[in-house]
């Protein structure tokens, strides 16, 4: 029975550095953070859980191992037999003390993710484009000037790609159609939800050609898990003779349909 | 107490008079109501596990089809709704319902057929909901929150799944405001003679403090509920496409918030009556253990639209909703600092339910540091609706409400009984417990963090697969686990070892009566001079000659 306590803590130990030391790239389905951001707005988002897991980190290995001192220092068998505990009702400077120094943490952590919250989260004044984002049962429609991007769902994720320039500051609108969808590509930033009834609005600035994936995050039926996202960052020249494809193929049949 | 040892099995009840099922209809005995409750809350708890084992292996790997997209719907709102409606309140209700009237020195709730009838409302209120599998072409299908307009009439394909959903949570609502009702009554008005406020017992204080967030929010729960159904069966449009749907997450969530903590601090509660028993040590900072309960109860209530960060509300008001919840985390953690002081210098003796309680503070770290994670509103918009959110919330139910009924049951089941848990049957459902949930909902984190959104009815990505079948498995260890304690609760109860009147050396005044203790509770209370008046009679050795006044009922 003696040794029984040291276990649980050991095995959160073990399980908690494993956690923590596991590096981001390359190992599948246990990274500590998210993706590599690729635009800015993500880039905050990551800068602010790192800023969090300070404090975050110094506290749980601080009171779990306050948890494991009691476990491996005041346990009734490590006392001296006929041991009497000290009857402590209280101590007003203590309660004080760890009022106010998290009172002073969480300040911390709100007033930094509120200074991101007003840099990223407020609706943008100028774009260099736009694009509308309407969410429906089950799939996504990219509503450029002058023709739609349709991405209908597939399980297997091989869905129309929205495609967007390098370099460029593209704010994106939501819409909604039918019921909540939630528009999420971990890489590129948090998620937007496309709500019937009103508009929202995000952004994104993508500086690497590449091609990220995504999912709809808001339980929207029966096709829910089919809604992938798939994003994907063009050089100029390149865009510039997509978008004419696209326009091409809009002018040739105006009826929206499917379209690669 | 050597000649009881003895005996087969202490007889406080006449056998005869409670073995007719008519009895268990209509007592208004608070400790039979208890015991029922508690025993509806259990089988919720076997058949909502049972459901998130299809869930785990449904998820085990990739592009899997054990069960249809619709089922797995289905299934995810099933276990929602029975874990947090039908297991952890219910449950909750029914250990208060047996412990608080006998904490205070009372004979019976205030108010004894509102007892019964508020626990009989509860079967009521789960056969509606699983009416939806028999009658309604599908339950509900839309996750435990329930989120317009996907439960509205135009997304469900004739199923009446909601209306069931809808009519069960109205139900519910009735019945946990007269159960509040009843709890608040009977603690203001029937306590034992010296018992002022400032000597309750801390799981009292715990049930005032639950039994007002449930006062406040059960109506809003069921004014979302009859809203619904105006949209549904009379053609309003108060959540449809064409109306306001985001007005029915804040509806649901000012109840839902408040419910979480509902399903918490009775939790808190037990954890602040078991830590000072098992270190042999006072509770550390009563007043402020108190204090910080209420300062729970009123944050609680100021933090709802935290789970609505991407809806697009204002930014200064998701600045308002991130300050409010990331308050929450001074009085946890004014309550945590305290129950290590309490066992700081003390005495500890490991047992079984103190076991439970040093895992619910281990587990339940990580669930209130994730929350601070999750309150920050750009971080949520990466992580709300994801499988970190999953995590985190078992972290907080699980490792916090399971972990604090276990320890609450190990602890009081003597009373209930007459009857110790088997110990080792016990070590063994607590290490299997607690290695299974961490397995389970450690590295769920990770996939959350990487992408995978809660809620999906399976994924195609590669990459995923071995950490959900590291899941999987842990998932099973957890039932393991649970069937471990079920056995140890069968075979205690009917020949387990004798327990005595307080096996444990306990503070409070339940331990002063039999094991299990007589239909009129005491024959005699002793005036109460402290919180731990129990604790007091042994120092002065016994029980004075004085009895409480006759029938409070």
């Amino acid at each position: 029975m003696k040794h029984c306590g040291r276990l649980p803590l050991t095995i959160l130990g073990l399980v908690a550095s494993a956690f923590l030391l596991s590096s981001c790239e390359g190992l599948g389905g246990i990274s500590p953070i998210f993706p590599t951001p690729v635009s800015p707005n993500g880039q905050d988002i990551y800068n602010t859980y790192i800023g969090i897991s300070i404090p975050a980190i110094i506290i749980f290995v601080g009171v779990e191992a306050a948890l494991l001192w009691v476990v491996l220092r005041f346990r009734r068998t490590k006392q001296p037999v006929g041991y009497v505990p000290p009857q402590i009702h209280g101590h007003n400077g203590l309660e004080i003390a760890w009022t106010v120094v998290p009172l002073i943490v969480v300040l911390a952590i709100a007033a930094y993710s509120f200074v991101t919250l007003q840099k990223d989260f407020q609706p943008l004044t100028q774009a260099d484009m736009d694009v509308t984002i309407r969410g429906h049962q089950f799939g996504w429609e990219y509503v450029y000037d002058g023709f739609t991007i349709h991405q209908e769902g597939t399980l297997a994720g091989d869905v129309t790609p929205f495609v967007v320039p390098t370099h460029k500051l593209v704010r994106l609108q939501f819409e909604g159609t039918d019921v909540i969808h939630s528009w999420w590509v971990p890489a590129i930033s948090g998620k937007t939800d496309a709500v019937p009834g009103y508009t929202n609005y995000s952004w994104l600035k993508i500086d690497q050609a590449g091609t990220w994936r995504g999912e709809c995050a808001e339980l929207c039926g029966a096709g829910h898990s089919t809604m992938q996202i798939i994003v994907q960052a063009m050089d100029q020249p390149q865009y510039e003779q997509w978008v004419k494809q696209q326009q091409a193929a809009a002018k040739a049949s105006p009826s929206p349909s499917p379209s690669a | 107490m050597a000649a009881t040892q003895t005996l087969p099995r202490p007889k406080a009840y006449d056998d005869s008079f409670f073995k007719p099922i008519s009895i268990w209809l209509t007592t208004t005995d608070h400790k039979l109501i208890g015991i029922m409750y508690m025993v509806t809350g259990i089988l919720s708890f076997v058949l909502a596990g049972i459901f998130a084992l299809v869930i785990r292996l449904q998820l085990s790997q990739p592009n899997l089809t054990i069960v249809d997209a619709e089922t797995y719907n289905q299934l995810i709102s099933a276990h929602g709704v029975t874990m947090i409606f039908f297991f952890v309140t219910i449950f909750l209700t029914g250990i208060a319902n047996y412990m608080v009237p006998l904490m205070i020195g009372a004979r019976d709730m205030a108010f004894p057929r509102v007892n019964l009838l508020g626990f009989w409302l509860v079967p009521v209120s789960i056969l509606l909901y699983y009416g939806g599998f028999l009658f309604g072409k599908g339950a509900l299908d839309a996750g435990w929150t329930g989120y317009a307009p996907l439960t509205e009439k135009a997304y469900q394909n004739g199923s009446l799944g909601v209306d069931f959903w809808a009519m069960s949570l109205i139900v519910w609502a009735i019945s946990g405001i007269m159960a509040s009702t009843n709890f608040l009554t009977t603690i203001v008005a029937l306590r034992a003679p010296g018992m002022k406020l400032t000597r309750l017992p801390l799981f009292v204080w715990a049930q005032i403090s639950t039994s007002i967030l449930l006062l406040i929010v059960g109506a809003p729960l069921a004014a979302a509920m009859i809203l619904v159904e105006f949209d549904r069966q009379l053609g309003t449009n108060f959540f449809t496409t064409q109306g306001r749907p985001v007005l029915y997450q804040h509806l649901f969530w000012f109840f839902g918030h408040p419910e979480v903590y509902i399903m918490i601090l009775p939790g808190f509660g037990m954890i602040s009556e078991i830590i000072p028993v098992f270190a042999r040590k006072v509770i550390f900072g009563y007043m402020t253990m108190v204090g910080a309960l209420f300062g729970i109860v009123f944050l609680s209530m100021t933090v709802w639209a935290h789970h609505m960060f991407t809806v697009g509300m204002n930014t200064y008001v998701e600045g308002f909703f991130m300050f409010m919840t990331m308050l929450i985390a001074v009085p946890t953690g004014i309550k945590f600092f305290n129950w290590i002081a309490t066992a700081w210098w003390g005495s500890v003796e490991f047992t079984v339910p103190m076991k439970f309680a040093w895992g619910f503070l281990a587990t339940f770290l990580i669930g209130g540091i994730t929350g601070v994670y999750l309150a920050s509103v750009p971080v949520d918009t990466q992580l709300h609706q994801s499988y970190y959110v999953v995590a985190h919330l078992h972290y907080v139910l699980f490792g916090g409400s399971v972990f604090t009924i276990f320890a609450g049951l190990y602890y009081w089941f003597p009373k209930i009984t007459g009857r110790m848990l088997n110990k080792t049957l016990g070590e063994w459902n607590f290490w299997t417990l607690f290695i299974g949930f961490n397995g389970t909902f450690l590295i769920m984190h990770t996939l959350g963090l990487e992408g995978m959104p809660r809620r999906i009815a399976t994924y195609a990505n590669p990459a995923w697969g071995t950490t959900n079948m590291i899941i999987t498995i842990s998932s099973f260890l957890i039932a393991f686990s649970v069937l471990l304690f079920l056995i140890n609760v069968i075979r205690s109860w009917n020949g387990g070892e004798v327990a005595g009147d307080d096996p444990w050396q306990a503070n409070t005044l339940e331990w002063a009566t039999t094991s299990p203790p007589p239909p009129y509770n005491f024959e005699k209370v002793a005036p109460v001079h402290s919180y731990m008046p129990l604790r007091d009679l042994r120092e002065a050795g016994g029980l004075p000659p004085v009895t409480i006044p006759a029938s409070t009922g």
